[in-house]
């Protein structure tokens, strides 16, 4: 159709670009029509509400009788079948004299009891057949043979059901105590002659209590929580997306004027509260069921079910919720109704019971690898906070990981949903992620580096701990540390961009900036690492430390171990290069991809929060208190690269920053002579920091009153 | 594909000077959209789903209840607009879809196949409401296969014979061009002409109707 028969008289709006500004108040309105929808629905107040309440009770009553069995299989009952009273008597006694010397050796065992069975008077009474008809355990004849010093003696015989393990434990229980009266009777009898007698072979017996207190129920709690929150967000999930399509509705949506992954991520929300709800609904039932039926002292140990622990075990499930969410998102969002939903989602349900069972294996532990894999990570963290044994870089890895991993599986949702708006000429499926796309375009895509970001912190935790174990000499690790860095940052992106057509250098941010940006650069780097420093030992003063005072030798011989390093080796391997490299990657390829769906503000935050996560696993350890500082630092390398339009004046900013903080621990004794000893504790003088915050304003100035590379249309396309 | 939901193989469409391909956003905003399939949100009452939509189009809090409150009088949904939509008839969800249509007040009004399934009541609601738009001088697209009924209510036609835009003009024109007498043959003969398998078609015709 021509363009003039689609004019009308009224006049012409402004043409203006097709970015649309962010509105929070219309995102606020998109998710509360999404909860108002889901909320609504009854179907999901059922698995959020009723669900729970019936399922715990449920799986509360069988733990509490599993729990009874096996208790009341410690108080156990022997009867036993005697012909004579007087032989019972007898036994009796023989037994609780054998009782006596052993009791002393053995410390947990329940004490069993005995009932003796005797004939009434008409009654045919068989010892045999009492025993073969499983009437009693065990049947015993006594036969007296006169006596031995004042004692009687006697031989015993004992009947047991050879296809009852109750009889033969009876009989074994007999056997202990009568072995045990016979020692006791020699040693008195060779003590009463004078006779010097010791037994050959003496024996104690002790039963310890296990180290680790896993048992199978300890391992299928957070199991069953898991799976039960889950269940929880699968009907919104598929109500959300695969229902709009049903429904018709999905058409009219995608004609709002508005991104695509905004109206996506007010789903997300929806589908995110109503899964922690459930979540939280679910740990309500089980802590009250085990509050209820006083299993939480059985199960858990002394301190019981604290709200502590509740707490731990929520925000556990809320990292999960995150991340479920926008599985089940991405999967449904695929899907053009609800039965092609559920024929996603069911395999995805069998494939999470699948780690589930995998964590059963007893010494599985949230460490190394394991806390990057998604969903055993949860499910392990989830059983470690159960048992009290949980530590702290693992479970932050565990977190951050499943968190990232969301991140990018909504970001891949967010391609998919829609797409197949119109009934007609259907698009937009799965393969699409892994076509090449035909053309060349100038940055990467959100989804894709947000996926790569989310492939990153996993493989560079194994990598750097894999570096830390290594035995090599502090200049091969150093090397080594240095090719995992460009391997990491730089070969990954390289690898991302090449598939997707984008130039390597546009990618990575590598065009020209103004050069009043490299000399600010230039100046934030000399300046900052006073400042990181101060925040830093500030957080040693507030408990936040990574390094345990038992480890800090290790790190005192590595510092040892670095004065050996020529300093323009260390400088190169653990200043530049990695300088380079994190800003290639966080203000080039990460940054490219965020700001083409997301404003300044967002691209900035989101860079710099995750160039801050990656600095708290650094090197193989957690270090809580460097989260603050390199997320700081972030905002300043973000805010410089989206001022000048590229990542160059933030290498350098980067490089120089790590080499001074390098050279200045390295020249340690030189600051000993300046009286700024014990420089990890100590405060840096003030007029050192007046200097420091001369210099970035100075910067800042610089940047703030440069004019603002205007942004190119390429750019937010 | 004006709308921007699919991707055209080649060409592009331009609503008031806006470029489809390159500024998709803004073109959603100057266009209605009335599907006959277009469904309603079940759990929400017509009053939620309009301001959702009015703000949804940019419309701050205020300005999306005033709409809501002058679309609901105008298209004579007021007595149940605060009833859920799943309890609504046929014809009373028809007339919500179309105040949601109007709630942005868009130029250009794309009609696709609205009277698709419908009864006599039901297409003469949607009749009367493009008769309506005609006279608040807005631009109505209509896509439909009743041909006869285009005729009716249409100014100009253009004809879409898989996938391109075959005639275009005023009934006078397009009969003057193809010497046939109503839509109905000429769009037969556009067939016979370029296709022998009728089986394979993709059969679309379009009438514009200026103002």
């Amino acid at each position: 159709m021509s363009d003039n028969q689609l004019q009308t008289s009224s006049s012409p709006l402004p043409k203006r670009r097709s970015t649309v500004p962010f509105s929070m108040a219309q995102q606020i309105e998109f998710t509360r029509k999404e909860l108002r929808e889901t909320l609504r629905d009854r179907r999901t107040i059922v698995t959020l509400l009723v669900m729970p309440l019936l399922l715990y009770p449920l799986i509360g009553f069988v733990l509490r009788m599993v729990a009874f069995q096996t208790s009341s299989d410690s108080k156990v009952e022997y009867r036993l079948a005697v012909e004579t009273e007087r032989e019972a008597r007898w036994f009796s006694d023989a037994i609780q004299f054998g009782d006596r010397t052993i009791i002393t050796s053995s410390t947990s065992d329940v004490e069993p009891e005995i009932q003796f069975f005797l004939p009434n008077d008409n009654d045919e009474f068989d010892l045999e057949s009492l025993v073969a008809e499983s009437a009693v355990d065990l049947g015993v004849r006594v036969k007296f043979a006169g006596s031995i010093n004042g004692n009687q003696r006697a031989t015993v015989e004992l009947y047991e059901n050879e296809r009852s393990l109750q009889s033969r434990d009876a009989g074994d229980y007999v056997e202990r105590r009568l072995a045990a009266a016979n020692i006791e009777l020699i040693k008195n009898r060779a003590r009463q002659t004078g006779q010097s007698l010791s037994i050959p072979i003496e024996q104690t017996r002790e039963q310890i209590k296990p180290e680790e207190k896993s048992s199978a129920i300890l391992v299928l709690m957070p199991l069953v929580l898991l799976l039960m929150t889950v269940t929880g967000g699968v009907y919104p999930a598929i109500d959300l997306t695969a229902g709009e399509r049903e429904r018709n509705t999905m058409e009219t949506l995608m004609a709002l004027p508005v991104p695509r992954f905004r109206l996506l991520a007010a789903k997300y929300v929806a589908v995110v509260a109503v899964t922690m709800l459930t979540g939280l609904m679910n740990l309500l039932a089980m802590s009250l069921t085990l509050y209820a039926l006083q299993l939480d002292k059985l199960l858990l140990g002394e301190g019981g079910f604290t709200i502590a622990l509740a707490a731990k075990l929520f925000l556990a499930l809320s990292a999960f919720a995150l991340f479920y969410s926008a599985v089940l998102l991405l999967l449904t969002s695929s899907a053009r109704s609800f039965k092609e939903a559920q024929a996603y989602l069911i395999p995805l349900l069998l494939l999470s019971i699948a780690p589930g069972l995998a964590i059963m294996i007893p010494g599985w532990k949230l460490v190394g690898g394991a806390a990057a894999i998604p969903l055993v990570n949860i499910l392990l963290l989830s059983r470690e906070l159960l048992e009290g044994t949980v530590q702290g870089l693992p479970a932050a890895v565990a977190i951050i990981s499943t968190v990232l991993y969301g991140a990018s599986a909504l970001s891949l949702a967010a391609r998919v949903f829609g797409n197949d708006a119109v009934a007609v000429g259907s698009r937009g499926r799965w393969h699409e992620f892994l076509q090449r796309p035909k053309e060349s375009s100038p940055l990467p895509t959100l989804s894709s580096t947000v996926c790569t970001l989310a492939l990153l912190f996993p493989l560079y935790f194994i990598a750097s701990g894999v570096l830390a174990r290594g035995e090599a000499q502090p200049s091969v690790r150093m090397v080594m540390s240095a090719v995992m860095t460009v391997g990491l940052f730089i070969g990954v992106p390289m690898m991302l961009l090449g598939w997707q057509k984008v130039s390597f250098m546009r990618g990575i941010g590598l065009t020209p900036a103004a050069w009043p940006y490299w000399v600010a650069a230039v100046l934030f780097g000399l300046a900052t690492w006073p400042w990181v420093f101060e925040i830093v030992v500030y957080a040693h003063g507030f408990g936040i430390r990574g390094i345990d005072p038992d480890k800090i030798k290790n790190v005192e011989s590595l510092l040892a171990g670095w004065k050996q390093v020529p300093l323009w080796l260390m400088v190169l391997c653990l200043g530049i290069l990695p300088g380079v490299c994190e800003e290639a990657f966080f203000r080039g390829f990460l940054f490219n991809g965020l700001k083409r769906g997301l404003n300044a503000a967002a691209t900035i935050a989101i860079s710099a929060i995750a160039f801050g996560l990656f600095h708290v696993v650094l090197s193989g350890g957690a270090a809580p208190e460097r989260l603050l500082p390199s997320t700081l630092m972030g905002v300043l390398l973000g805010w410089l690269t989206w001022r000048c339009g590229s990542s160059i004046p933030a290498m350098i900013l980067h490089a120089i920053h790590n080499s001074t903080l390098l050279i200045v621990v390295q020249s340690r004794d030189l600051l000993a002579e300046w009286n700024i000893g014990q420089i990890e504790q100590q405060h840096l003088p003030a007029w050192w920091l007046a200097i420091s915050a001369a210099v970035l304003l100075v910067g800042a100035g610089t940047i703030r009153f440069l004019p603002q590379r205007p942004v190119t249309a390429d750019d937010s396309t | 594909m004006i709308l921007g939901l699919l991707t055209p193989t080649s060409g592009d469409a331009k609503i008031l000077g806006c470029h489809v391909s390159n500024n998709p956003l803004q073109t959603k905003r100057l266009i209605g959209l009335v599907s006959a399939s277009a469904g309603l949100y079940q759990w929400l009452t017509p009053r939620e789903l309009l301001h959702y939509f009015a703000v949804g189009f940019g419309l701050s809090e205020e300005q999306a209840t005033q709409r809501t409150h002058d679309l609901s009088h105008r298209m004579g949904i007021e007595q149940y607009l605060d009833r859920r939509c799943a309890t609504l008839s046929t014809g009373q969800s028809q007339r919500v879809n179309l105040a949601r249509t109007l709630v942005h007040d868009p130029p250009v009004v794309l009609l696709d196949e609205p009277t698709r399934g419908l009864d006599v009541v039901g297409s003469k609601v949607v009749i009367d409401f493009v008769a309506q738009l005609r006279e608040s001088n807005k631009a109505v697209i209509v896509c439909t296969h009743q041909l006869e009924e285009a005729e009716r209510f249409c100014d100009r036609f253009g004809l879409l014979y898989r996938g391109k835009l075959k005639h275009e003009g005023t009934l006078a024109e397009l009969k003057q061009e193809t010497g046939h007498p109503s839509l109905v043959e000429i769009f037969l003969r556009l067939m016979d002409d370029k296709s022998a398998k009728a089986d394979e078609l993709i059969e679309r015709k379009q009438g514009l109707d200026d103002e």
